[in-house]
């Protein structure tokens, strides 16, 4: 190939002649190179050679220029139109639904805990924030705060977003959020003991808030704030004057407490006098004859024996309840059984939903009759309500699927797709159904962690209406073939969560058709965002042992020549 | 580094990032045919660059707000799409193709010079993408990298997830791979003899 006076000369490789044409040699290599090229005809038509493939390839690629699929076609326009409207209804019926929710199930509660004496606050309050912990700022937080507060950081969030990295506005948002939080008035200050055996002597006075974790605790004292007692075996004989708290295996009260009686307890005795209110769940709940509560009480026990007096009403959920006591107010009971005995004095309406007829002794002093509702286990199939609802649920799962593909196409068909993976979905499904509360719990027993326990509860929740909704894809999937267009999706969607929902309101199977589809497509999304987090492997070019890597700005080609 | 044709509509990114959905629709209308081209020639079935479009696409609206406006957004736009289309390959796990295998024994050598030229003469644009769809995903991506969307040897280094010093030695084993493809030449395509 070498021409007469080329003899001498080495040629270049391909590679150097490459990386000139792209312009990656250095200077001197490069002029190097351009030097050798006026001399060696084989290597300047090499550089042609070259140069035309460069073109030729970049010519094909720009040839052919097809137009755009109908498809992506129609994607354009769905770009081009402002979804808003999905906005506005999902809101919409957003708005309904917690309003519906709210007088069905949060007024009549409600109405139910201001007669029980738990006026001024409402139930989110009541079961979550009301503790010495959030003490400082129970005034604060009521549940339209707390939607307030997440409107208004959801918003902080979208309009920071636009000025500033995602992440940096996320954190300046909940910075703010938190600050905020912070600044109401901070608890009182607070004493804290634990040990093996903690005791207040009788003469003793504690003149703050007294937090007390032991095997056994003895409160024979005086506490000038409020009682916060975790422990396996608790009395209290002194005088609390704020509220009493407790988390414990056995709790009798035989003192005073000023304030209220709030906590769990395996077993729970009050004999003394409680200035307001008693709110406690437990196995067993007694209170003494010679028990006095000016408020009300409100229970959740597997056994209720009321038999002192109570200053208002009486709101209970108990397996067994017996009356012997006085009660000023009404009582609702819901349970199983009801036993009134002929001491029993009540002076308000008495109502039972339970599953057998309340035993009420002829010399008990009721203001009127019981008023009885026998509860029936399942759906009333021949309630109208019933359907309408299950219309109204379809409805809502299908706007929740929608909102859900609307706002993450990606995520949401990556769930569906792994919801084909059926084992590895039903598997992991078992441990985050189960496994998730457990640890949410276990998170929120910590004051720090109570934020991402409750936090994960909710994101849990969401995942158990949003798994329905993966499964209805599937099934829709099935029957309709599979697509990856977002309104064809949707559709299959729709179907699939009808006859999902269908089947959960088949007698005696529907249940188990419900759990297994909620195992399975909460299994399906925690696969999917497993699969996220995954770290991606590195793709780097595999090097053999002792091979040397070839930089573009030195030489690649065998020696030039002299 | 630029679609052919397209001058930065600077206004409609500025307004596209402020949420404006209009101007995502300009935004889309003016750059999704290139981009669907590009994925086109990277991706190995006109399905899969459908798909690889519309997710590139989605992928913006969350990824618009990264964007640097100092840089051009058309090279921006080319190493998003870049970077997705080879995600999706490599997941596929077909990332092991020829070049990756034997770094080692690129040809260093002078191939003929006369040879190559004749072929390239020969040879047509619908002959070359024919044989573009024929070869492995890596030379494929890092021909279309270069040659379609024109990324620095940086860009394409990154997007491939391959030491810089190689891009040159994935563009060349890829030229070779398409020479072999185009001639079924297979000595062609080793570079020949000096």
């Amino acid at each position: 190939m070498s021409e007469p006076g080329e003899a001498n000369l080495k040629h270049l490789d391909e590679m150097t002649c490459l990386l000139y044409l792209e312009r990656q040699l250095d200077r001197a290599r490069g002029l190097e190179v351009s030097s050798h090229t006026q001399e060696c005809e084989s290597c300047r038509t090499l550089l042609r050679a070259l140069e035309r493939e460069s073109r030729l390839l970049t010519r094909a690629m720009f040839e052919d220029n097809e137009p755009l699929p109908s498809r992506l076609a129609q994607f354009q326009e769905a770009a081009r139109r402002p979804m808003q409207w999905i906005w506005g209804l999902a809101f919409g019926l957003a708005a309904t639904g917690v309003y519906a929710l709210y007088t069905t199930y949060i007024e009549p509660w409600q109405e139910q805990l201001q007669q029980a004496g738990f006026s001024g606050t409402n139930l989110l309050g009541l079961l979550i924030f009301q503790s010495p912990f959030w003490k400082g700022w129970q005034s604060m937080i009521t549940l339209l705060e707390i939607l307030a507060l997440a409107t208004l950081g959801g918003l902080g969030v979208m309009f920071l977003r636009r000025r500033i990295r995602r992440g940096s506005a996320l954190a300046l948002v909940f910075a703010g959020l938190c600050v905020a939080m912070a600044m109401p008035t901070p608890a009182s200050a607070t004493e804290f003991r634990k040990g093996d055996r903690i005791t207040i002597g009788k003469d003793e006075v504690v003149h703050s808030d007294l937090y007390v974790a032991s095997g056994q605790i003895r409160i024979g004292g005086t506490i000038e704030g409020d009682l916060v007692v975790a422990g396996g075996d608790v009395e209290v004989s002194g005088h609390v004057q704020g509220d009493m708290l407790s988390a414990s295996g056995q709790v009798r009260m035989t003192g005073q407490v000023d304030g209220s009686i709030r906590g769990y307890a395996g077993n729970i005795t009050i004999k003394g006098k409680v200035g307001r209110n008693v709110m406690t769940f437990g196995g067993d709940v007694n209170i003494d004859h010679d028990a006095a509560i000016t408020g009300s009480v409100t229970t959740g026990s597997g056994r209720l024996s009321l038999d002192g007096h109570v200053g208002r009403d009486l709101l209970a959920f108990a397996g067994q309840s017996n009356l012997s006591g006085q009660i000023d107010g009404s009582v609702k009971i819901r349970g199983g059984e009801l036993n009134i005995d002929s001491s029993a004095v009540i002076k308000g309406p008495v109502d039972f939903e339970g599953e057998r007829e309340p035993q009420v002794s002829p010399q008990a002093t009721l203001a009127s009759p019981v008023h009885f509702v026998k509860r029936t286990r399942g759906p009333n199939y021949s309630n109208p309500h019933y359907y309408v609802w299950q219309v109204i649920w379809m409805a809502a799962f299908i706007l929740f699927g929608l909102v859900l593909y609307s706002l993450m196409p990606k995520f949401s068909q990556e769930a569906v797709k792994s919801a084909e993976q059926y084992g590895a979905a039903a598997g992991l499904g078992v441990l985050v159904l189960f496994g998730v509360p457990i640890a949410a719990g276990i998170a929120c027993i910590t004051v720090v962690g109570l934020f991402i326990g409750v936090s994960t509860l909710f994101v849990w929740w969401a995942s158990v209406y949003f798994a329905q909704v993966v499964v209805g894809t599937v099934v829709g999937q099935w029957l309709m073939g599979r697509t990856g267009e977002f309104w064809p999706v949707v559709g299959r969607m729709a179907v699939g969560v009808v006859i999902v929902r269908l089947c959960t309101t088949i007698p005696d199977v529907g249940g188990w058709v419900k759990f297994v589809a909620v195992l399975w497509g909460i299994g399906a999304i925690s696969l999917a965002v497993f699969r996220r987090f995954q770290p991606v492997p590195a793709t780097g070019v595999t090097v053999p042992p002792g091979a040397q890597p070839l930089p573009p700005n030195t030489t690649v080609g065998g020696p030039v020549p002299a | 580094m630029s679609a052919p044709g397209i001058t930065e509509p600077t206004e409609a990114i500025a307004r596209a990032r402020a949420g404006d959905a209009e101007a995502w629709g300009e935004l889309y209308r003016e750059y999704a045919p290139a981009i669907f081209r590009f994925c086109r020639r990277a991706m190995p079935t006109r399905e899969d660059a459908e798909d690889a479009t519309m997710e590139i696409f989605m992928k913006l609206k969350g990824k618009l707000g990264q964007y640097d406006a100092t840089r051009s957004f058309s090279a921006w736009l080319y190493k998003v799409a870049a970077n997705h289309c080879w995600d999706i390959l490599r997941r596929r796990k077909i990332r092991q193709d020829k070049e990756t295998e034997d770094v080692e024994s690129v040809p260093l050598e002078h191939p003929e010079p006369s040879q190559l030229e004749r072929l390239i003469e020969q040879r047509s644009s619908e002959e070359v993408r024919k044989a573009l769809e024929k070869m492995g995903p890596r030379a494929r991506m890092a021909l279309v990298m270069r040659y379609y969307s024109d990324m620095s040897y940086d860009e394409i280094a990154d997007s491939l997830g391959v030491r810089r010093a190689f891009v040159g030695v994935v563009l060349l084993r890829a030229r070779h791979e398409l020479r072999q493809a185009l001639e079924g030449n297979a000595a062609l395509a080793a570079g020949g003899a000096s």
